[in-house]
């Protein structure tokens, strides 16, 4: 995300907070986001958080989608439901991290009247849920000729 | 979304400011981020319960729904303060990674309790 780096003349704040990465706790890096570039309609800020929400919900989806795989699947070496529970909670967790960044990333370029960046997330979250049912369709069938 | 409405916000001027059913619609969005930590607190407790860790279903069963009331709380925070007037965005700054560590947190449990089961 360079998105901070170019600003050079309309914000002073925006290239301080990035150079500190990671390091800093999420309250500090919000807050630094405040004083970047300007205070936009509420309503942008408000529809930012909502999307993030979401994706949060997506996220936690994701989660629960695994736990209950992981309970009520039944595989007979009883290991193989994890082919389809971990991969899931996985999904959920990065994506969980991912919506945060894309946040942020909005949040600044709002602040900043720049043009938003579209995100990797609804790709690999079509991607991930294809690959997972395919896995789970193709256990399905096998455990069914087995046993 | 006119742009009068989008110049009110920024320039201060929050007598013209209306922020329609904006504010209402994002405080139902954490209600519903609300509900659905509740939902997973139940999964895991059961997940847990299921793999013989009683004391764990019982801090996540309790910690959730602790977690779901702060999180119907932030919702609950946009109509207060200065976010009454409109003029400015409520800030709480750390609400959201809050959220998302509390999230992180939740899929390392059911990691954990998934492999343990």
């Amino acid at each position: 995300m360079p998105s901070g780096q170019s600003t050079a003349g309309d914000s002073d704040e925006s290239a301080a907070p990035r150079s500190r990465g990671w390091l800093a706790s999420p309250a500090q890096r919000e807050r630094e986001l405040e004083e970047t570039g300007t205070e936009p309609d509420p309503r942008f800020t408000w529809a930012n958080e909502r999307t993030f929400l979401a994706w949060n919900r997506t996220a936690l989806a994701l989660i629960a989608a695994g736990l209950a795989a992981a309970q009520f699947l039944n595989l007979s070496p009883h290991g193989l439901r994890l082919i389809v529970a971990v991969p899931l909670i996985v999904l959920g967790g990065v994506l969980a991290l991912a919506s945060y960044v894309h946040w942020e990333d909005s949040e600044r370029a709002i602040r900043l009247q720049r043009p938003l960046h579209y995100s990797w997330m609804p790709r690999v979250l079509t991607g991930g849920i294809v690959i997972i049912a395919l896995c789970g369709g193709i256990l399905a069938i096998i455990d069914r000729i087995v046993h | 979304m006119t742009p009068e409405h989008s110049r009110a916000g920024a320039s201060g001027d929050t007598t013209r400011f209306d922020p329609g059913l904006a504010r209402d619609r994002t405080a139902l969005a954490w209600t519903r981020s609300a509900l659905s930590m509740l939902a997973i607190g139940t999964l895991i407790a059961r997940a847990a319960f299921e793999a013989d860790l009683d004391a764990l279903a019982v801090i996540a069963a309790v910690a959730t729904l602790a977690l779901a009331l702060l999180t119907w709380r932030q919702g609950n925070a946009l109509y207060r303060d200065r976010a009454v007037d409109g003029s400015q965005p409520h800030h709480q700054p750390g609400a959201l990674g809050f959220l998302v560590s509390v999230t992180l947190l939740i899929a390392f449990v059911a990691l954990v309790v998934t492999v343990l089961i």
